[in-house]
């Protein structure tokens, strides 16, 4: 009665054969596994039920029936334990990965509307900070695991295999996935470049045995939620006599000054937003191919701002038979950008009481006391935009082959080459007429500045990147219970630019506003010009080797090592060896784990180590000495060259090595509705490449070298929960959140000076987290002479001015009462997500936010003209008893003006991030169009923002890491509302 | 691997591969980048203005009330906050010119690949230690104790703690006196302009007089009135604008230039900062260094020389005139400018530019000298020397007449108190708003006085003769820099 049954088992969504899938008999002992084919052999009785079992799929189970062929379809019970991810050279699955890697699916990326993709990944990941900018087209602020360096913090983009700086270029709507490096252990493989994480790019790629037509398509209109509470003309009217009375000066003349100016409503507007992305794909036995075609269009809620994105990409791979396979990549992307002229701190710091134009249309100045430092906004958009025209072009692509021998062993080689050409042409138009009201016993004039002439810019850039990747793999599993994979690697990256820049100035004729003849050629030669060129040559080659070992699912060993190289030092620092060492151990694999814990699916724990260099950020051959040029002496009317040393080399300059170890916890349990993930990391940056102010020299001789040591320890959670409250009810909830702790260790204990960023507004020093506020803490305001003489005070301070904390305790107010003040960097983020699904409706819900970082309001600072209040100094002290936190009204009292608490916000905000609705038409319904399937919805991102910041935008300006923090009149991060579907035929 | 590792900076020189120049000097490019930064903002423009003129009793902050902010208006009405980022500015731009002048030193000194003559080496040395000795100079006179870098140092070796003015004063007068010793009398015509001997012992003059040392004062300001190069032929209302530089009267001048392509490229903005303001037509830069009215009233009736400083604002019954005959404005933002930083409208047409940063800063003029001798003898007393500084005084004295004797008569009074009174009176008037008011305030102990009678009561001697240490500098020093006394 027993016979022979065989049969393959596949992957039913993808078709593959999956190796490995445990095969037995119901209720029997014993069992066995398909081969390498998906093939397997099991001998059963005829009317028994074949259990076929997987990790990460669902059991199935079939009656025999007497059949002697039983194919199986797997379904992927929970695609994370499926799910491949790039781990720099290749892929790996999931849980064979013993560092912090995690993956954002493509989905996930389109639902939310942006025309840079890294924005999406806000709030998704644990460990990962994007500080999102309004800005059309910009690239976010991107730190992993707090910043390692005190030079550069950025991670390294890899898109499909090759190095980039940004994916700025990417169409959001054509990525199959994003994958976060996080550890050292899993960067290591990069060497010099992958210290501060990696994200790995992987474009999207055709599903096997279909052909696919699938069209993306938003619009949406964003909008400023959260303006800047400027105080109108009234108040401004009442602050500014009230200060000039502080100042005893004559008060001013506002006969003429009787508008009501908002500012804001000519700098901001609610723009449009507008993506769009097709993609058709085929994948037969033979070859595969990917057709991406987009088109991403953004207006800037600032005024006049544009960024217009087109991208077009085809990825075809060709199997020549069974052993070899070829293919390429081509991507052609242009944009055309129109960038503001519009200062944001133009609009926050104009008079409210100056009207914008006469009736004859003419614009105002601003009035006397800042005609020099502010302009009419008005007139600086309408006399400036649309005098630009700026567009870039990319080329990039690869090419490989690669080749199967002796059965175990793949050959790949890939050459990468990425292009481009960026050219700007600008022109300055005649400034208009304009009127300057009259004050006190100056008239009324008009006035019509001759001196300014005509003149056009003309810039281009040209960037050249080659690379090559070259890896020898061996694949092999033994005896069911081993497997092996091992790789060797050669690649080297070669960078280079040439720019070139040219002005012209006409002084007789005045060139017309008319794009076809702004060119340098329109203007005579002999007029005023100047012209300048640069370039930039660098160039790293890396050998490497990594090896994955997996014992019957249960023990896991990753190793790495790479020989790395980068011409950006001298010949005796140019060469470092990194590596790593990964170990793993998925308990619930052991027998007595699967006798014992039911509840418990999948539990997997990790450890890893790494080490790898850093070499971002660092100019080319900086330890040589250069000479700046460009320098004149002048004797009577004769000019002559003059040179001088650009800056201080340090000829021992190299790069900077990070360490670090990862523990991870990986749980999936109630039927793998639960998931659970736990990490611990320490990473140590030794021999920081920081560049500082060296005493007694200009800021120009900065000094770069290797100084001091630092961590960054942190604790990385996600959880999450599936399920479904009914039939066709699903829901599913997450969260993760991330602590990161930053500490200089050491940094110019070797040397005795201090490095200081912003002024001196922020401080590096050892004990404490890179770049943290220091300054003075305010506690109160003088209310009375007698107060000032009672108290702690400097020796001008006087009843009005912010009393500071005297925390020395000497009984006198000095620079010595400066103290630590907090951190620009959050220590603490979070995101949260929530979708619900019944039939074709869908809901997503996603909130995000940072804490423990604090926010300079240095756009408040600025004292050099009489410049708009912010609503704030409504509450101005008067008199005794009127604030203790507002100063006086007194732009002379230099005190209340020293960086301390008075400037400073706490950084903590939660934001709804995006709130969608969707409905998806199945195939059932619109079938009979051709229609496979079509969702549309409707979103809301970034709607609402609890937070205490007063600025444009809640996400503190870490962009600088020795001087980051400050609020100088930040771009606005708008909300955005839009309608999309996703169509796919 | 190797070669394709070996790239190079593109565009850009290195010490090696620079083909230094023939023809002018072989240390020439490196102490024309010190040149460079006497024209530097930090070195020679609004700090330098606040610092030596707006501080003193002559003149007034100007431009708008609030502009400049506190850290302006504090120099004006004191006290000068440590955190004052004009003052670091200063200190910044005074090092870097320092720091230039080392880097030339140590290459004279060291670099073998530069093949020139003993004579070369003296002379390009003498040069880079007259320019180190004039900024040593002025910053021991805004700052007391300071620094003191004499070579190229180390990153490491840079956080020194002050050395007094006494120290420094040493080496400014080791620097001028080889650089009197090695520099030439003059350069010729395609160099004009360039540190003399006769610029190094004049300022070496005033570093006497500044110290006291009268006898060698006097001895150092005969030298170059006896070098014939100098003479006080030039009109008092010519020395000032752009046809009146480097003439008979120019001891030692910032040099700028500007060609119609480039305004501001070969220039220094000193007399944009002191341009008239105004929305309009008249706009010529940003009207700060005011001259006042306790200026105006120091004047000796019908002095000449208070129209040719003191540039006016029309009034609805009253039209002034500039210095070239048009008629000033109504609309001025001031009423009063200074008018030797007054630019002429026919180089305004010339480089199609209206903010003057092609007029050479005048740094000394014989006229000082002149003045400087007068001081220096009258001090060290006696017939024979009261005779000598009379007749230098009456000298000055009757340039500024121009032919007209009924004013400015020629001084006869031969007691030393009196006459020293009539010196101090006679520079003031001489040389006002020209950027050494407040040095001769304070080396004459009269800066309390002085700037009491002004009206700036917030003025305190014992601190505010000095300028704050930046506090920024004592940050970045880790408190090895320390702070004045009284701040």
């Amino acid at each position: 009665q027993e016979i022979n049954v065989t049969g393959k088992v596949t992957d039913s969504a993808t078709g593959e054969t999956l190796i490995g899938v445990s095969v037995s008999v119901k209720n029997a002992p014993g069992g066995t596994q398909t081969n390498v084919d998906g093939n397997y052999a099991i001998k059963a009785p005829s009317n028994a039920t074949l259990v076929f079992s997987y990790i990460g799929y669902t059991n199935l189970e079939i009656p025999v029936n007497g059949k002697a062929i039983i194919n199986a379809s797997l379904t992927t019970s929970n695609k994370s334990l499926s799910e491949v991810v790039v781990i720099g050279y290749g892929t790996q699955k999931k849980i064979d990965v013993t560092g912090s890697i995690s993956s954002v699916k493509g989905d996930e990326i389109e639902k939310l509307v942006t025309t840079n993709p890294i924005d999406a990944l806000q709030g998704k990941v644990p460990g990962l900070t994007v500080i999102n900018s309004g800005i059309p087209g910009a690239s976010p602020t991107v730190r992993i695991r707090g910043v390692s360096s005190t030079n550069n913090a950025d991670p390294l983009y890899v898109v499909d295999g090759i190095l980039q700086d940004n994916i700025d270029y990417l169409n959001p709507g054509d990525i199959e996935s994003i994958d976060l490096l996080r550890d050292a252990s899993s960067t290591a493989i990069y060497g010099l470049r992958g210290a501060n994480g990696v994200i790995a790019v992987t474009t999207k790629k055709a599903a096997l045995g279909k052909t696919t037509i699938n069209f993306q398509s938003t619009v949406g209109v964003q909008h400023v939620t959260d303006r800047i509470d400027l105080v109108d003309a009234a108040g401004f009217k009442k602050l500014y006599t009230a200060q000039l009375a502080n100042l005893n000066a004559a008060p001013f003349d506002y006969t003429n000054y009787t508008a009501n100016t908002n500012w804001q409503d000519v700098l901001l507007r609610d723009a449009a937003i507008n993506t769009n992305s097709l993609t058709i794909s085929n994948n037969n036995d033979k070859s595969s191919t990917v057709l991406n075609i987009g088109y991403n269009d953004q207006d800037g809620v600032v005024r006049n701002d544009n960024y217009k994105k087109f991208i077009a990409r085809i990825n075809e791979e060709i199997k020549i038979n069974k052993n070899i396979k070829v293919g390429g990549q081509l991507m052609g992307f242009h944009f055309r950008t129109e960038p503001t002229v519009a200062s944001i701190n133009n609009a926050l710091w104009a008079a409210p009481i100056v009207p914008i134009k006469d009736p004859n249309g003419l614009y105002y100045t601003m009035p006397s006391f800042q005609r020099a430092q502010v302009g009419n906004l008005a007139y600086n958009l309408d006399r400036n935009s649309n005098t630009d025209v700026n567009r870039g072009f990319r080329f990039n692509g690869n090419l490989f082959a690669e080749i199967k021998f002796l059965k175990d062993f793949t050959l790949r080689s890939t050459v990468y080459t990425d292009l481009g050409f960026n050219n700007t042409r600008d022109y300055f138009p005649l400034p208009y007429t304009v009127v300057n009201l009259g004050e006190g016993t100056v008239p009324t004039t008009t006035f019509f500045d001759n001196t300014i002439k005509t003149s056009i810019n003309q810039n281009s850039f040209e960037s050249r990147k080659y690379q090559q990747d070259h890896t020898l793999s061996f694949d092999k599993e033994f005896n069911q219970k081993h497997r092996l994979n091992a790789m060797i690697g050669f690649t080297s990256v070669f960078l280079s630019n040439t720019s070139l820049f040219g002005s012209r100035r006409d002084t007789t004729l005045n060139v017309p506003n008319d794009p076809n003849l702004w060119y340098l050629n329109v203007i005579n030669q002999n007029n005023p010009s100047s012209n300048s060129g640069g370039g930039f040559e660098e160039s790293n080659v890396g050998v490497f080797a990594r090896t994955s070992y997996a014992y019957a699912n249960k023990y896991l060993l990753n190793a790495t090592i790479r020989r790395d190289a980068s011409s950006k030092f001298a010949p005796k620092n140019r060469w470092g060896t990194f590596g790593s060492i990964g170990l793993g151990w998925v308990a619930s694999e052991e027998n007595f784990f699967k006798d014992h814990v039911k509840d418990i699916d999948f539990l997997k724990l990790r450890a890893a180590w790494g080490r790898l260099g850093n070499s971002k950020g660092v100019d080319q051959n900086r330890y040589q000495q250069t000479l700046a040029g460009g320098d004149n002496a002048v004797f009577g009317d004769n000019v002559y060259t003059a040179v001088g040393n650009a800056y201080f080399p340090d000829p021992n300059l190299r790069f900077e090595v990070v360490q670090g170890e990862d523990l991870g916890l990986e749980l999936k349990a109630l039927n793998y509705k639960l998931n659970f993930e736990a990490t611990f990391y320490n990473k140590t940056t030794d021999g920081i490449l920081t560049s500082f102010t060296l005493l007694a020299t200009q800021s120009e001789n900065d000094y770069f070298t290797n100084l001091g040591n630092l961590t960054n320890k942190g604790v990385e959670l996600s959880a999450g929960w599936n399920d479904s409250f009914a039939k066709d009810f699903n829901y599913s909830v997450s969260a993760n959140f991330g602590y990161n702790k930053n500490v200089v260790n050491s940094i110019g204990n070797t040397s005795n000076f201090q490095i200081i960023g912003n002024g001196g507004v922020n401080l590096t020093e050892s004990g404490q987290s890179v770049g943290y506020f220091y300054g003075y803490r305010q506690i109160g305001i003088y209310q009375t002479a007698a107060e000032v003489a009672n108290s702690a005070a400097f020796s001008d301070s006087a009843p009005g001015d912010i009393k500071f904390q005297d925390v020395n305790g000497d009984g006198i107010i000095s620079p010595l009462d400066r103290t630590y003040l907090g951190t620009p960097f959050p220590p603490y983020s979070y995101g949260l997500n929530l979708s619900l699904s019944y039939k074709g409706l869908d809901f997503i819900a996603q909130g995000q936010g940072v804490a423990g970082n604090m926010i300079y309001t240095q756009r408040r600072n600025a004292n050099f003209a009489i410049l708009n209040y912010e609503s704030n100094r409504l509450n101005a002290w008067t008199a005794p008893g009127t604030s203790n936190v507002e100063p006086i009204l007194n732009n002379a009292r230099a005190n209340n003006y020293l960086f301390s608490t008075y400037f400073l916000e706490p950084g903590d905000y939660f934001r709804i991030r995006n709130l969608q609705l969707g409905y998806t038409f199945g195939q059932d319904m619109l079938g009979k169009i051709g229609v496979k399937k079509l969702r549309v919805y409707v979103s809301g991102q970034n709607i609402k923002t609890w937070s205490q910041t007063t600025g444009y935008t809640a996400e503190a300006q870490i962009g600088s890491i020795l001087g980051g923090g400050a609020d100088n009149g930040a771009y606005p991060v708008p909300a955005i509302y839009t309608f999309g579907l996703n169509l796919t035929f | 691997c190797k070669k394709l590792l070996d790239t190079q900076r593109q565009g850009e020189y290195n010490t090696d591969n620079y083909p230094y120049p023939g023809g002018a000097g072989p240390y020439d490019t490196y102490i024309f980048g010190a040149y460079k930064d006497l024209r530097a903002y930090g070195v020679h423009v609004f700090g330098f203005i606040l610092a030596t003129s707006i501080r003193s009793d002559d003149a007034d902050k100007g431009s708008t009330a609030a502009d400049g902010g506190a850290d302006a208006n504090s120099m004006d009405n004191f006290p000068v906050q440590p955190s004052n980022g004009i003052v670091n500015g200063m200190w910044t731009g005074y090092y870097g010119l320092i720091t230039k002048c080392n880097v030339a030193l140590d290459q004279i000194a060291n670099n073998k690949d530069i093949v020139a003559t003993d004579a070369q080496k003296m002379q390009s040395e003498a040069e880079a230690r007259f320019l180190r000795g004039y900024a040593y100079f002025n910053m021991v006179r805004f700052f007391g104790r300071i620094p003191l870098f004499d070579k190229v140092l180390g990153p490491t070796e840079l956080n020194v703690p002050q050395s007094t003015p006494a120290q420094i004063y040493a080496l400014i007068e080791s620097d001028l006196k080889f650089a009197a010793a090695n520099l030439p009398i003059s350069w010729d015509p395609k160099f004009i302009g360039r540190a003399t001997s006769g610029a190094a012992t004049g300022l070496l003059a005033k570093v006497y007089l500044t110290q006291k040392k009268w006898g060698e004062a006097m001895a150092a300001a005969n030298t170059v009135m006896t070098s014939g190069q100098y003479d006080l032929s030039t009109p008092y209302d010519k020395i000032f604008g752009e046809t009146g530089e480097n003439s008979k009267e120019s001891v030692f001048e910032v040099q700028a230039t500007a060609t119609p392509k480039e305004e501001t490229a070969y220039g220094v903005q000193t007399t944009q900062f002191q341009g008239v303001r105004d929305g309009g037509v008249w706009n010529l830069g940003y009207g700060f260094n005011v001259p006042n009215s306790n200026l105006e009233s120091a004047y000796e009736v019908g002095d000449p020389r208070l129209a040719r400083t003191f540039l006016r604002r029309s009034t609805a019954t009253t039209t002034y005139k500039t210095v070239y005959g048009e008629n000033t404005a109504t609309t001025w933002a001031n009423p009063i400018y200074n008018h030797k930083a007054y630019v002429s409208p026919a180089f305004r047409a010339k480089y199609g530019y209206n903010s003057g940063y092609w007029m050479n800063l005048r740094i000394l003029r014989y006229a000082d000298v002149v003045l400087m001798y007068a001081e220096a003898a009258n001090e060290l007393g006696g017939t024979a020397n009261t005779t000598i500084a009379l007749t230098a005084l009456n000298s000055v004295r009757a340039r500024a007449r121009n032919g007209n004797t009924a004013v400015l008569p020629d001084i006869t009074i031969t007691n030393q108190d009196q006459l020293r009174t009539i010196i101090h009176h006679e520079r003031r008037i001489e040389l006002a708003m020209e950027y050494d008011r407040f040095f001769d305030l304070v080396r004459w102990g009269e800066s309390q006085s002085a700037l009491s009678a002004a009206g700036k009561n917030n003025f305190n001697a014992s601190r505010d003769n000095l300028l704050p240490i930046p506090q920024a500098q004592i940050d970045l020093s880790k408190g090895v820099l320390t702070q004045n006394a009284g701040y």
